[in-house]
């Protein structure tokens, strides 16, 4: 035999992840690109609340706008910031609208219609993450959480009283201060400049896509998931065994309440929602989506709050329900 | 010019990654059949946007060059050709052997078949709604799985339940009383039954009359 059955059985892993989150991603990417076509400038976005608790609230409520997964949603998120949207509206949509839009909640009550409480308990928690995730990141200042060069984008579309002169290095002076500046770009984009835009999008997320379910499906083949689920039945540790097992599992928010469901016997019902929570919000394919706004210091903030935040929602529920 | 038609290249091969799984029998083998019309479409899509791409680039003579771009369209390039050159070919048993049996109670029969029409899934369901294994002795039995050898225990015929893609494939199986004068064929080698059901130690076993071995069926996974 020329390649070793687990090596064949990890590529066929790779494979199937691949194939079911390739057209996941494009939908994404063609939202991405259709919401830069429609609104070159942005400036909508720029209307959008900036309060701590509404920012996210409204950012969240977008996902039912713009339905895509969270690996399509991060375009969608990049986009919304480098058009001047608050830091916390991005963030609010980028952690919720994975969960808060009409294809996953579809979803998750086609493969639990005898749980009602799941399909409550699955968008609030996501809200309630988002908020918590949306307030831990406003402790870094802008420059500390996103990546230079999205700041750098970001900054030509925000007026000059949010952002210092000697924090920017692109922009236009002599504006007044509270009014973001009139780009000289008010007509809608060519279409071809979008394709090209959107086509190399594509591929770009194409190759993390690629990188993180490599990954995955390493991690699948060689790992066995009895480990994990052998500690389904304890109510702290199968929490953390289905947290981890949606860290490593890295499918679209989309289609996880299926996978869910084929172990929905053996967890508390704790566990259970805080794999459909975590998921969405950080795994090990997202980490190299999430590279492409956060610094890494941003990013370990928003695993380590997703996690603590899950884990908190998985306790409680395994307080109300077992 | 050249970087719109590298990537226009690279989409185009991702496309066809797309729509040769559509037709070969790659999705067959890798995801459930609801998402299939999915892949087949985004296939499409891309091929489209491949094509605008290379048009594109050929009259906007002064596209832009960027080292970093070519880069990204070569080796998303190489690996949607990879993927075309290299088909999957999952070992079932290998992959059985690592996952917890189907659990799911949800799941059961909403009406039950004869016995010889039972599919090796539907006798898995049936058995969960009904666990004594005294109600099928003696049933007949007719079903198809590949070979799953259970250290310490009968070898099983068993099948894998997919509800997304292979990655939360979940093996449901029966134990086979094999005949002790025939070999046992390797693991994950596609078998017909025919047989009977017998009790024994209060759980259900396959005793086979006949064993034929098949090639791995074109829809290998079940919903």
């Amino acid at each position: 035999m020329l390649v070793p059955v687990r090596l064949n059985t990890a590529w066929a892993l790779f494979q199937g992840l691949l194939l079911e989150a390739v057209p996941f991603l494009l939908i994404g990417v063609l939202i991405a690109s259709l919401a830069r076509w429609f609104s070159p400038g942005g400036a909508w976005l720029r209307r959008l609340p900036a309060h701590p608790i509404a920012g996210p609230l409204s950012g969240a409520a977008l996902g039912f706008a713009l339905p895509a997964c969270e690996c399509g949603n991060v375009p969608v998120a990049r986009r919304l910031l480098v058009s001047g949207a608050p830091v916390g509206t991005a963030l609010g949509f980028l952690f919720a609208a994975p969960v808060l839009n009409p294809i996953v909640i579809a979803s998750t009550w086609a493969a639990f219609p005898n749980q009602p409480w799941l399909l409550l308990a699955r968008p609030l928690g996501a809200v309630v993450v988002a908020l918590a995730l949306a307030l831990l990141l406003r402790l870094l200042p802008e420059a500390e959480l996103l990546r230079a060069d999205l700041l750098e984008e970001r900054r030509l579309n925000q007026p000059l009283a949010a952002v210092s002169l000697l924090e920017r290095r692109t922009g236009l002076i002599g504006l007044p201060d509270d009014q973001p500046p009139v780009l000289p770009t008010p007509v809608r984009s060519d279409w071809r400049e979008v394709l090209q835009h959107g086509s190399r999008e594509f591929l770009n997320l194409a190759l993390l896509l690629v990188a993180g379910c490599a990954v995955a499906a390493l991690v699948q083949a060689l790992l066995p998931r009895q480990w994990l689920l052998a500690v389904g039945g304890a109510p702290t540790l199968s929490i953390l065994a289905l947290m981890a097992l949606s860290l490593v599992l890295s499918v679209c928010s989309s289609v996880d309440a299926f996978l869910a469901l084929g172990f929905a016997a053996q967890v508390t019902p704790g566990a259970l929602l805080a794999f459909l929570l975590l998921g969405p919000v950080i795994d090990i394919k997202l980490v190299g989506l999430l590279g492409l706004l956060f610094k890494p210091r941003g990013l370990l903030l928003t695993a380590a709050g997703s996690i603590l935040v899950v884990l908190l929602i998985g306790q409680w529920v395994n307080l109300w329900r077992l | 010019m050249l970087n719109p038609l590298l990537r226009g290249l690279s989409l185009a091969l991702w496309a066809v990654v797309l729509l040769q799984s559509s037709v070969d029998g790659r999705l067959d083998l890798l995801l459930r059949a609801a998402f299939h019309p999915l892949v087949s479409a985004a296939g499409v899509v891309l091929l489209v946007l491949a094509l605008l791409q290379v048009l594109t680039g050929l009259r906007n003579r002064e596209g832009t060059t960027g080292q970093r771009d070519g880069r990204l369209s070569v080796i998303t390039a190489a690996i949607a050709l990879l993927l075309i050159l290299w088909p999957p070919n999952p070992s079932f048993a290998d992959l059985a052997s690592q996952r917890p049996g189907d659990d799911t109670t949800a799941q059961s029969l909403s009406f039950v078949l004869p016995p010889a029409q039972r599919s090796l899934t539907d006798w898995v369901r049936l058995l969960r709604s009904q666990p004594d294994p005294q109600l099928f002795d003696g049933d007949p039995v007719r079903i198809s799985g590949f070979l799953l050898p259970v250290p310490g225990q009968p070898p099983q015929i068993a099948r894998l339940l997919v509800r997304c893609c292979l990655a939360d494939a979940t093996p449901v199986g029966l134990p086979v009383r094999w005949p002790t004068d025939q070999p046992l064929p390797r693991a994950d080698q596609w078998l017909a039954i025919e047989g009977t059901m017998a009790a024994e130690n209060d759980q259900l076993v396959v005793v086979p009359a006949v064993i034929r071995p098949i090639p791995r069926p074109a829809r290998p996974l079940e919903p």
